[in-house]
């Protein structure tokens, strides 16, 4: 076997193998219900990673979309009924096309302007649930949402919590990481570094980016079902500008771009206040800190594959260089 | 048919619209000169605020004094905030680094994590809760003109504002550091080129328009009573819709979309309910992004 | 740069570690969770402060003999995904027999979840959702929930001869039910509700709010929000020169309020469960205590969590001896006649719903003064 098909294997090893042996084994349904959250937010953070990291459209907005999926889920599975292997399809559907819909207006706009323009979206669609109080029910949320079972199969239980979510992780790793890594992907990252020359070049770039959308909010959308499945009980309150600031960071400190460096800033933003814990009122603090010294230090974050700074300069001298690999890995 | 409850709709909107101006001046002013976007904005106005409840609760002075150490405190915030949060992004002084959208992106990713750790260290040391103002500083008092309500404090808005207008037009048209400000926003190659220390003007810039923010932040806090550690997001958000309507380069432009920010959403709260009216700024964002990418006043603009 | 990478990555596999070493412990645990940072921290911080003197009178009278009792304090930021997390560390603690929290609903029905499915009995001294009881018999509160409240106030009114009203409410699961139960209770008696205001919570800026219903000229305006806002309005009332007058509800029973807003609190009527100058013993011990330990008056929602202490402390002395989960939650449910600083607290064998005595009060020269 080869040193590249060694990697994957044994990240699936553990993520269906280890990893939940060694959390049976602790007995701690506090360990799943981390593990079950980290997993939520790593398929969440690499949907936005592949929006902002690899296309390079910085989106402000996240948790919205995240919202939406759950919403979907939680008003099918309570009020029509529906089990959860139709609902994550259906939420992930539902999100991709109000994504769409919604960012259609601002497919043109580049940069800051896309970034405010997903800050404004992502507001808008925060007020919507909390104020439709007829359809969402608004602050009341929405309680008694089925867990991960099949009546007459089996029941929600954490592992199977754990198992459905890494599951989907999963899936949603294999899905990005086979667009990235292709010439798609190749298209994407030169929407990124310049979207002038990359329409020179002849890519179509309101398509590309639309359907970037439309994939990324795909994924946010499924990433809200499993948390409505796993949790119970939603309102709007976990969706704010906030959860889209985390979801930031974690990308940020993950590294721009990079789908290893998603999950493990991820991991590293959600389960540092959880050990952090004994500190209790100094948590926000830390993790503000760790997001800024990340940017300033570790521009590429652990895993990054594009460092603000070095990137630039990379440019200027791939010319001179013949060993230079500009661009990914 | 004189209907003054719209009118007084429209007195609201309008003070309501001179504190999103007061904020969005300086946002302005940062934007136009750096091209990034400052998210710590908002809390170097939540900051002014609590520097003058400082001052007042430890030696009551006059409220002439309380506002020079709200000024004061912002030029101290700003110079602070442009050490640590975008003086590091800076370090490549070529001209693909200074256009680079990757270096905004990571400025305005770090301008952010410092507004966190600042809201955050203020709830520590101060409590997360609403500080009341003592009563003897406040605006309260209601002053009545035929059958509209005014209040003392919406005067001395309305006074700062156009007094900040007015100086800061004079500040960057007819003294050496404005015209310094005026050649680094336009051209920041040109400028260092032709010899003026970008890094001094970049630092005054800030002081400036962190002055505006702080002056803001303490005049909100003596009119609406209390302040709060959070206070300035909602603002910030809104300061920066009206920045981006007016046409991201132009001051009074910003001002303009302020006060018709401010007065949509007071007019909008008689059709509709107040939860709904919040949408109002967004929505005002998201059309202007889409049907006016170069603002209602701005400069056309390259590329948007 | 290398040295960065390695530190950080080997935090996370420290996390691993962490997993099952949260200590255990030979007293009785009880969990109590709340926003000790974040949205509401200041209401966590009150809560803390009434657990911790609730408990160490518990443990100083030695009503449970051989066991101390102990409270483990985790901070949910108000946020459901922390709560959850917290709901789980809990229930895994053998040595943990009940829960006292949250401060919202939102937050105790998503841990609430969890308690239910691991079988743990909590206890909210502030969630009045009315679907909280529902997700299963672990869930206890012991709020009044606005079912109760809003007639209150309706009947109030209309006692004193006041029939149009316009309602001021925030935008959350309290604020809704409050509205709801008002309206029915509003209509039931032939009154009417000129305007019904809600605002998104966040929103300090009250006077279009005011502008639009001064315009529909109530007799009486009703406030349902929590004590920041309530000032915020009540001063920006007296700045817009508006005298009609305010009716509110408990929350707006907290010292603070009449500091934040000073003289524009004056002539506010609320019902409250809570009357700080109670001349009862109990009372005024608790009163007496509080303002010596932490310099500050103790509010309702103070006395709240000071009661839901005690009903959890009795339920463990109650189950007796080597007390379990389910001989908590069996003596919670039969808490009757509960002596409280908030009167008496009884709990309906069926529904689990609180049954409490509220009293009429009014702000005058900036003092809370019960009416008779």
């Amino acid at each position: 076997m080869n040193g590249s098909r060694l990697a994957p294997l044994l990240a699936l090893g553990t993520l269906f193998a280890v990893l939940p042996l060694v959390l049976y084994a602790s007995g701690s349904g506090y360990a799943f219900r981390v593990a079950t959250t980290i997993g939520v937010f790593a398929i969440l953070t690499v949907s936005a990673n592949f929006i902002t990291g690899t296309t390079g459209l910085l989106s402000l907005g996240h948790a919205a979309f995240y919202g939406i999926g759950a919403y979907a889920a939680a008003l099918s599975a309570t009020g029509l009924g529906w089990p959860f292997w139709v609902t994550l399809p259906f939420a992930g559907l539902v999100t991709a096309a109000i994504g769409i819909l919604l960012a259609l207006p601002t497919m043109r706009l580049v940069s800051i302007h896309f970034a405010v323009a997903t800050l404004g979206l992502g507001e808008i669609i925060h007020v919507t649930l909390l104020n439709w109080v007829g359809f969402t029910r608004g602050p009341m949320g929405i309680p008694a949402i089925p867990g991960i079972a099949i009546p007459g199969l089996f029941k929600a239980t954490d592992v199977g919590n754990y198992f459905a979510v890494a599951v989907v992780g999963a899936i949603a790793v294999f899905a990005i990481h086979r667009l990235t890594h292709s010439y798609y992907g190749n298209a994407l990252r030169a929407l990124r570094e310049d979207d002038q020359c990359a329409e020179t070049m002849g890519l179509d770039i309101v398509r590309l980016k639309i359907e970037v959308f439309a994939v990324s909010c795909f994924f946010a959308g499924v990433a809200g079902a499993l948390w409505s499945h796993t949790t119970g009980y939603i309102s709007p309150n976990d969706f704010r500008f906030n959860e889209s600031i985390l979801i930031l960071a974690m990308i940020v400190v993950g590294g721009l771009g990079s789908i290893p460096g998603a999950i493990v800033g991820a991991t590293l933003l959600l389960a540092l206040p959880e050990v952090l814990r004994p500190i209790g009122d100094y948590r926000m603090i830390v993790v503000g800190s760790v997001m800024f010294l990340s940017i300033l230090f570790l521009p590429r974050g652990i895993f990054g594959e594009v460092s603000a700074l070095d990137l630039v300069r990379r440019q200027f001298g791939a010319a001179w260089r013949r060993d230079s690999r500009v661009g990914w890995r | 048919m004189f209907d003054a409850f719209f009118f007084q709709q429209l007195v609201n909107g309008v003070a309501v619209g001179l504190v999103y101006a007061l904020m969005a001046i300086g946002f302005t002013l940062i934007f136009g000169v750096l091209n990034v976007v400052n998210f710590a904005h908002g809390e170097v106005y939540m900051i002014g605020a609590y520097a003058g409840l400082l001052a007042i609760t430890a030696f009551a002075p006059p409220l002439f004094v309380v506002v020079l150490i709200a000024l004061a405190a912002g030029a101290l915030t700003g110079f602070g905030l442009e050490r640590i949060a975008f003086r590091p992004f800076r370090r490549f002084r070529d001209e693909a680094s200074l256009k680079s959208k990757a270096m905004r992106e990571a400025t305005l990713l770090s301008s952010l994590a410092v507004s966190i750790i600042a809201r955050e260290a203020v709830e520590l040391v101060m409590g997360s809760n609403m500080q009341p103002i003592p009563q003897e500083y406040l605006l309260l008092q209601p002053v009545e003109i035929g059958a509209l309500t005014f209040a003392r404090g919406q005067f001395l808005i309305f006074g700062v504002s156009v007094v900040s207008l007015l100086a800061l037009q004079w500040l960057l048209n007819r003294t050496r550091i404005g015209l310094s400000i005026r050649a680094v926003a336009n051209n920041p190659i040109g400028a260092m080129y032709v010899g003026i220390d970008t890094n001094r003007t970049i630092i005054a810039t800030f002081v400036i328009g962190s002055m505006l923010g702080a002056v803001a932040g303490i005049l909100v806090g003596l009119y609406q009573g209390t302040i709060f550690p959070g206070m300035g997001f909602t603002p910030g958000v809104k300061a920066f819709v009206a920045m981006v309507m007016g046409g991201l380069n132009s001051i009074p432009g910003a001002v303009a979309c302020a006060m018709i920010l401010g007065v949509s959403e007071a007019l909008a709260t008689n059709f509709i309910a107040q939860g709904w009216a919040d949408l109002i700024a967004y929505s005002f964002l998201v059309i202007t992004l889409v049907f006016f990418p170069t603002g209602l006043f701005g400069a056309a603009r390259e590329r948007i | 740069m290398k040295l960065l990478k390695t530190l950080l990555l080997g935090t996370i596999l420290a996390i691993a570690a962490q997993a099952p070493a949260y200590a255990q412990s030979k007293a009785v645990v009880i969990g109590y969770q709340l926003p000790l940072t974040g949205d509401n921290s200041q209401y966590g911080t009150m809560f803390k402060n009434s657990a911790q003197m609730a408990l160490e009178e518990f443990n100083k009278s030695g009503k449970l003999p051989g066991a101390g009792v102990e409270i483990k304090f985790e901070d949910s930021k108000s946020d459901a995904k922390e709560g959850v997390n917290i709901a789980k560390k809990f229930s895994d603690d053998p040595s943990l027999v009940g829960v006292i929290g949250d401060f919202n609903s939102t937050v105790s029905m998503a841990a609430g979840q969890v308690y239910a499915q691991q079988k743990v009995p909590q206890l909210s001294q502030t969630a009045s959702h009315p679907d909280f009881l529902k997700i299963s018999d672990w869930q206890f509160r012991n709020i009044t929930t606005m079912a109760i409240e809003s007639p209150f106030i309706a009947k109030w009114l209309a006692e004193n001869k006041l029939k149009r009203y316009a309602v001021v409410a925030i935008q959350n699961d309290w604020g809704q039910t409050a509205v709801q139960n008002f309206t029915d209770a509003v209509k039931s008696r032939g009154n009417e509700i000129t305007a019904t205001e809600f605002f998104n919570p966040g929103n300090r800026d009250f006077r279009s709010i005011l502008t639009k219903i001064s315009r529909t000229n109530p007799e009486a305006i009703v406030l349902f929000m929590f004590y920041e806002e309530s000032a915020s309005l009540l001063q920006q009332r007296v700045q817009m020169n508006v005298k009609t007058p305010v009716y509110s509800a408990s929350p707006s029973y907290e010292p603070k309020l009449l500091q934040l807003a000073g003289p524009a609190a004056n002539g506010v009527l609320l019902p409250t469960t809570f009357v700080a100058d109670n001349p009862d013993p109990k009372v005024k011990a608790f009163v007496d205590n509080y303002r010596k330990r932490y310099n500050a008056d103790p509010s309702m929602f103070a006395a709240q969590a000071y009661d839901a202490t005690n009903i959890m402390l009795n339920a463990v002395v109650a189950a007796g001896p080597g007390p379990t989960r389910q001989k908590v939650r069996d003596a919670l449910a039969a808490t009757r006649n509960f002596q409280g600083v908030t009167g008496e607290t009884t709990f309906d064998p069926k529904t689990r719903e609180p049954s409490k005595t509220l009293t009429r009060m009014e702000i005058v020269d900036g003092k809370f003064r019960v009416l008779h």
